[in-house]
């Protein structure tokens, strides 16, 4: 196993990952600043929307609804990043996955952390949160677990401890290893890995544990998303109460998590030089995973679209007519050039696919599938079955306050902890390099 | 591992391949030591195949016991709560289990999630490590044996430990 | 108040869509009896004013033949409501006599309830209400002053309701048809709108309940309402 020149390698493997965290460059420095700003910008529009009412928002009736709902919806899809790659890729033992996984399992954690916070964000009075919590109390109050948000509140509990110790088992080894020279505030690497040594007792359960969280981690997000669809599939909308939502958003939210995972990536190579660790062949594969993500979600959204246009029930149509060719069209066809058009043609066409056109692909699904969660929303609202109700909805400055902040959010979360923790696990990535030779 | 008051030993030796160390667990094997006086260190995991140094492991039963746990407490405590307070549902039934059905899902995994955690931290060893017992440091790369041995098999052991290819062989000191 | 207990009174509204003309004396009246909040031309704009009761116009026909169809609507109490499982904290449920409660303090403010109404009829507190001078001095006492982020609707005047029973337990009489009226009722001037107790077959709420024009709005949503619509005779 181990020859002269392997443990070289392992020693230029180990001083690649771990370079990121011995310091920081002016540029890191600045571009966290602005983050950080942006994010403070944000918490100061959320602190004036309590302080004032949420009517500083422009959602209004009919769409009571509005940009907090699409954001919550999206960042808990994103946070299916981790759930497709290291949950389903560790259980069919795709090796090529491993230098992938910790960054999706991160996307994972803090994408969950934002989408949990619009819960909050857009409750009317925030400050009584507590009360869809049961907890023991002299007013003999109980909160009602028939309700679809009761349900979010549970599964979305449930999929935040879950992910945060699917990121955490994995990690413990690499801050072992981390702590062991550590001096001055790294020795709290030591404290968190709970006294690793390295025996094979403790890589068994380790192992043991990362194949039944996979397992685990997988059933409870699919139900997550499915509890998310439920918000809106239990609702007697027009175009909401259909059976598909559940499935529809599961497809989803692996679509778009795979995008934020792609495009996560191509920043971390490109900014950490890790370049010899995600490779080529990475992309291809989550390329490809892209690709038949995007025929599914296409799959599920002409079904969708078919079965509401053939019934022709009136009130229906109008959702469906003003997705399709009224008010919320250039939203609507914008979400399938990006969500279908550009991955078909940028990812199907062999000779196209590269890093770069990855990317591209990525980003603009993310944008599509925020504009699908805007249009699965927004028009059903706008438009309820007694037509004397219809209103136009437009966001404030509160709102797209907000909702940019949380990207800043995630970009800051995701830079701090490249600068705690190696990004590319390198004890599965020695592992996985070996197995190559 | 450690019974009695007898003065424990450790030896340990630097193994740089699988094989090595797979000839060498057998060759202590044969001369009388059980698996629980050995302990491999590594830095990545290291795949013996079965037979060799199993540590049998009842993750799975746990789990599963776990995960029905929480299911039967979430269960119990959502009824016996919404029959305890007095609650007002206006016409709709008390407990209703379809519609409460994601709650109890959701909890059962998390039962499943926890379990599966506290079992790792304690079939690792992690939270109850004896500090007195040494903890040989890994080169990268290189896999460690240490032996847990009485005063008499020390010899033997060194002997075992060489003819499996150990680069060194040394003698652990216990820790204060 | 237990979910056994067999209520006395079973509240319902009918109203007659021929002699309704849309004069909005109902709306009116709602505002007044019920401390809603006042909106200004930039609130209206934005969707933000709050009728909970709001006269619907249909037209029908083609100019000159044009014709309207006035319809007032309000919560229509319904007996299976799709608003009130989806509430997380059991704001809104229904009480024994019928009717659709809102708690407003228990309200967290999701506004599921607003969006599971196929009726629309409900309402969400988006700031703190302010009236201009002197509309603040106008208030009902019997009626609490929503806050922030607390959804709201037409509750059929349960004060003028209880009032009502508690005047009729006191004189020890039970309580007769015609004895209380919402606000809206009391105030239509064509008398186009009727409140009882549809328990009392000799009530006319019943009566015109089972009239061969009673329809119910959006009754294939199986949602149950207890307002009847009486509609135009051709």
């Amino acid at each position: 196993m181990a020859t002269a020149s392997a443990i070289n390698a392992d020693d230029q493997v180990r001083s690649d990952l771990w370079r990121p965290l011995s310091g920081v460059s002016k540029k890191y420095v600045i571009v966290l600043a602005v983050l950080c700003a942006v994010v403070l910008w944000g918490l100061f529009a959320w602190g004036y929307q309590i302080q004032k009412g949420i009517g500083v928002a422009g959602i209004r009736r009919p769409v009571f609804w509005g940009f907090y709902l699409v954001n919550f919806v999206f960042w808990i899809g994103i946070s299916h990043a981790g759930t497709l790659i290291s949950a389903i890729l560790r259980l069919t033992d795709a090796n090529w996955r491993k230098p992938v996984t910790r960054a999706a399992e991160a996307i994972t954690v803090f994408a969950l952390m934002i989408g949990g916070l619009f819960p909050l964000i857009h409750l009317g009075r925030v400050w009584l949160f507590y009360w869809l919590f049961p907890y023991p109390n002299s007013r003999l109050l109980w909160p009602n677990f028939r309700s679809p948000l009761m349900w979010d509140v549970m599964a979305i509990s449930t999929y935040l401890t879950g992910s945060v110790i699917f990121l955490y088992l994995p990690l413990i080894p690499d801050i072992a290893q981390l702590g062991q020279r550590a001096t001055g505030w790294r020795r709290l690497y030591r404290l968190l890995s709970l006294g690793w040594t390295g025996s094979d007792r403790e890589w068994h359960a380790l192992e043991r544990a990362m194949k039944l969280m996979a397992g685990t981690i997988l059933a409870v997000a699919v139900s997550v998303h499915s509890v998310v669809a439920w918000d809106f599939a239990m609702a007697v909308a027009p175009m909401w109460h259909s059976t598909i939502f559940a499935p529809y958003f599961v497809v989803g939210a692996i679509f778009s998590g795979l995008a934020g995972l792609i495009l996560a990536m191509t920043i971390i190579r490109k900014t950490m030089h890790l370049e010899r660790y995600l490779t080529p062949l990475h992309f291809r594969n989550l390329s490809k995973l892209l690709l038949l993500m995007s025929l599914l979600w296409l799959y599920f959204t002409f079904a969708e679209h078919l079965t509401t246009w053939y019934g022709n029930e009136p009130k229906e149509m109008n959702v469906f007519n003003a997705r399709v060719r009224g008010r919320f069209a250039p939203e609507f066809w914008v979400m399938i050039f990006v969500n279908f058009v550009v991955p078909f043609v940028l990812l199907g066409i062999r000779r196209l696919r590269s890093i770069t056109t990855a990317t591209i692909a990525s980003v603009g699904v993310l944008i599509g599938m925020w504009l699908e969660r805007f249009l699965i929303i927004i028009p059903t609202l706008s438009m309820p079955r007694l037509g004397a109700a219809w209103g136009k909805y437009s966001p404030s400055w509160v709102e797209i306050s907000i909702t940019v902040a949380t990207f800043a959010t995630m970009a800051a979360l995701y830079l701090i902890f490249a600068k705690l923790f190696p990004i590319v696990s390198v004890w599965e990535f020695e592992t996985h390099h070996v197995e190559e030779e | 591992m450690n019974g009695g008051k007898e003065a424990a030993f450790y030896l340990k030796a630097d193994l740089q391949t699988k094989e090595a160390a797979m000839a060498a667990i057998r060759e202590l094997k044969a001369s009388g030591f059980n698996t629980n006086d050995l302990d491999v260190f590594s830095d990545r995991p290291v795949e013996f195949p079965p037979g060799v140094l199993d540590r049998p492991s009842h993750m799975s039963l746990f789990v599963v016991l776990g995960a029905m746990t929480f299911s039967c407490l979430i269960v119990g405590f959502v009824y016996y709560t919404q029959h305890d307070y007095p609650l007002i549902t206006g016409g709709m039934p008390i407990f209703s289990f379809w519609s409460t059905g994601v709650v109890f899902y959701e909890i059962t995994m998390l039962g499943a999630v926890l379990t599966t955690f506290s079992r790792f931290l304690w079939e690792s060893g992690l939270l109850r490590r004896n500090r007195r017992i040494p903890v040989p440091a890994v080169a990268p790369g290189t896999i460690c044996l240490r032996v847990h041995c009485r005063q008499e098999q020390l010899e033997n052991a060194g002997q075992s430990l060489t003819r499996a290819g150990a680069l060194k062989v040394e003698r652990l000191a216990e820790s204060a | 108040m237990s979910n056994e207990q067999k209520a006395e009174h079973r509240w319902g509204m009918a109203i007659d869509l021929d002699r309704c003309t849309g004069c909005q004396a109902c709306v009116a009246a709602c505002h007044a009896e019920n401390n809603l909040p006042v909106s200004d031309p930039e609130s209206a704009a934005k969707g933000r004013t709050v009728h909970w009761i709001r006269v619907d116009r249909y037209y029908e026909g083609e100019f000159p033949d044009v014709r309207v169809k006035h319809m007032p609507v309000l919560c229509q109490q319904c007996d299976e409501a799709p608003c009130e499982p989806v509430c997380p904290v059991y704001a809104t449920y229904q009480n024994p006599e019928g009717l659709n409660v809102q708690v407003y303090n228990r309200c967290v403010g999701t506004r599921y309830c607003g969006n599971n109404c196929p009726y629309s009829v409900r309402f969400f507190n988006w700031f703190d209400p302010a009236w201009p001078e002197p509309l603040q001095l106008q208030h009902n006492p019997d009626v609490s002053i929503r806050e922030g982020g607390v959804m709201e609707k037409c509750t059929f005047c349960i004060q003028r309701i209880n009032r009502a029973k508690g005047d009729a337990r006191e004189e020890g009489r039970p309580l007769k048809d015609g004895d209380l009226q919402t606000a809206c009722v009391q105030s239509c001037p064509a008398e186009a709108m009727v409140f009882g107790d549809l328990n009392d077959k000799e009530s006319k709420v019943s009566q015109m309940a089972h009239s061969g024009r009673a329809t119910r709005l959006l009754e294939d949503l199986g949602t149950k309402p207890k307002v009847f619509y009486l509609q135009r005779a051709k």
